[in-house]
């Protein structure tokens, strides 16, 4: 994947902001809806960012949307600390757990990569869980605050679209840095990067606190959604639901993340109303992806010709 | 600049050098001449302390010792490894491939438009994505991309291995103009090609050892060593 192609910054901007307008012109429904589809195409984005350039299929990237989820909180209702810092507390500890979990998974590659991150993550679930004085447990945290500080749906929509948007552009920049590169390097071959002179567990280790950090803004933006925290938020069902968002939205582009959130957590959504097993129908999208159009939405917009998100198809590699 | 004595070497614990000795001096190409599967990649491998271990014997560049040395701090004590199998950054175009490297390394001689002016092969095609190359194009991209990282040392794996005549023509001549700039190679090779064209020295590799040192005119100029470790007709 090249990112020459993201280059669209003007229109990027312009979408976003227009998007954080349209916001407030939605019902207050709506509007919560579209929270969550912003904040989950955030968690998918850092994940896809992990698997699709670093090369690093993680099984435990719950553990720092969970760490960001409850930095915040327990900053805010232990600590008392006020929200705004709590807020920028909530990112720090995914990215502290994000260098611990990292140093110790980047040693291994694969299956066994993935197996440690999951470790990983069911060790901060775990803690989560049981530290019930801190915690509360199964309790959660509840009550320390108003959801969403107090703000309407509108707003707040408005103000996770815009914060969403700008770790997104963060991230794109990211992929066009050199360092970008070098994480593409690593995770495509790493002992060529290697040697031209890169630390391939170093690189990765960078990319791994990359991935956790925004998953932590991510978490941390839905406990204030949600004005609570619960363990699940660090749960193997998260990584899940986030696994499934990248394949469905296309493993190969860098939307990938944002298309998959946004299918995903509308069918979860309306799907659910209107039949109770909407995990059937995930199921069945999910199959046919993998089956018939393995690039995702992304790859599928693209050979529509529809997308200028990813190469146009002649120089695609096979 | 780089000498190797009694070099063993082991994939786990399966010995696959049991006594390599080579040199290389400033400015030379040295040839690295014998069968499939005899240690020749084993020993470049050992020289960048890649996927295999040093078990004993020395390697020394510029007379410090690289065994256990990583792989990434080895290139920048100015060894640059081009391997058999090329690895190119499929996903990247061919320009981001060689934009890797530039941080990678210090300053140095090579530029990017230093190495397109050596294969202008790849300038044509700087936009394409390298996982399309064909082989050749991919070959002269990997010893470009090394070359950004300006190795006084630069070890080729069998560059021309399975490659067009005509693209081997142009490899060949690409290793001709780096001799020319005084990098010094270490080049493995099946056939006498390169040796002809511009080696300097030969070594012999034999089921893990090092069993003939000489000029490559001593080498050509006495077919039977060739056909004893080679077993080609000098074509």
């Amino acid at each position: 994947m090249s990112f020459e192609h993201v280059q669209s910054r003007w229109l990027f901007a312009a979408v976003s902001l227009g998007l954080a307008v349209a916001m407030l012109m939605l019902g207050p429904g709506i509007a919560l809806l579209a929270t969550e589809v912003a904040i989950m195409a955030l968690f998918a984005s850092s994940l896809g960012f992990l698997i699709n350039y670093g090369g690093m299929v993680s099984f435990g990237h719950a553990a720092y949307f969970g760490l960001g989820a409850y930095g915040f909180a327990l900053a805010a209702a232990k600590l008392g600390l006020p929200l705004w810092l709590a807020v920028v507390l909530g990112p720090l500890t995914a990215a502290l757990g994000a260098v611990l979990f990292g140093a110790l998974c980047v040693r291994l590659t694969h299956i066994y990569f993935a197996m440690l991150t999951l470790a990983c993550s069911e060790i901060v679930f775990t803690v989560l869980f049981q530290a019930y004085d801190y915690t509360g447990g199964d309790n959660g945290l509840t009550n320390f605050m108003a959801p969403r500080f107090g703000l309407s749906p509108q707003i707040y929509a408005a103000l996770t679209v815009a914060i969403v948007a700008l770790c997104i552009a963060f991230l794109a920049r990211i992929v066009r840095s050199p360092l970008g590169l070098a994480i593409q390097a690593v995770g495509e071959e790493p002992h060529r990067a290697a040697a031209l002179g890169f630390s391939p567990r170093l690189v990765q280790l960078v990319a791994c606190v990359i991935a956790g950090t925004l998953a932590g803004i991510a978490g941390t933006m839905y406990s204030v959604f949600q004005g609570n925290a619960f363990p699940d938020y660090a749960g193997v069902g998260i990584t899940i639901d986030a696994l499934v968002m990248v394949v469905i939205g296309g493993v190969k582009g860098f939307y990938g993340g944002v298309f998959g959130a946004i299918i995903y957590v509308l069918l979860k959504t309306f799907v659910s109303r209107a039949f109770t097993h909407w995990e059937l129908v995930i199921g069945l999208i999910l199959i046919a992806v993998v089956l018939i159009f393995p690039t995702g939405i992304a790859g599928l917009l693209q050979k529509l010709g529809l997308s200028r998100t990813a190469r146009p198809s002649g120089e695609q590699h096979p | 600049m780089m000498k190797i004595r009694q070099l063993h070497a082991a994939y786990g614990r399966i010995e696959a050098l049991h006594g390599v000795d080579l040199d290389v001096g400033e400015g030379e190409v040295v040839c690295l001449v014998g069968r499939n599967g005899v240690g020749k990649t084993s020993t470049m491998r050992a020289i960048v302390q890649e996927l295999i271990q040093v078990t004993k014997g020395t390697v020394e560049f510029d007379g410090a010792s690289v065994v256990g040395v990583p792989s990434h701090d080895i290139i920048k004590r100015g060894i640059g490894y081009v391997p058999e199998d090329r690895r190119a950054f499929a996903s990247l175009t061919v320009a981001e491939n060689l934009r890797v490297v530039r941080k990678g390394a210090g300053n140095g001689q090579w530029t990017v438009d230093g190495v397109y002016a050596l294969f202008p092969h790849l300038a044509e095609g700087r936009k394409r994505l390298a996982g399309v190359l064909s082989g050749g194009e991919q070959q002269m991209l990997s010893i470009a991309r090394s070359l950004l990282t300006n190795p006084r040392l630069l070890l080729l794996d069998e560059p021309n291995e399975g490659l067009a005549p005509k693209i081997i023509d142009e490899i060949i001549a690409a290793i001709l103009k780096l001799k020319q700039e005084r990098v010094s190679m270490l080049v493995s090779e099946q056939s006498l090609r390169t040796i002809r064209a511009c080696g300097d020295r030969v070594v012999v590799i034999d089921r893990g050892a090092s069993v003939f040192h000489g000029t490559a005119a001593e080498f050509l100029g006495n077919p039977e060593i060739a056909r004893q470790y080679l077993m080609v007709s000098g074509h």
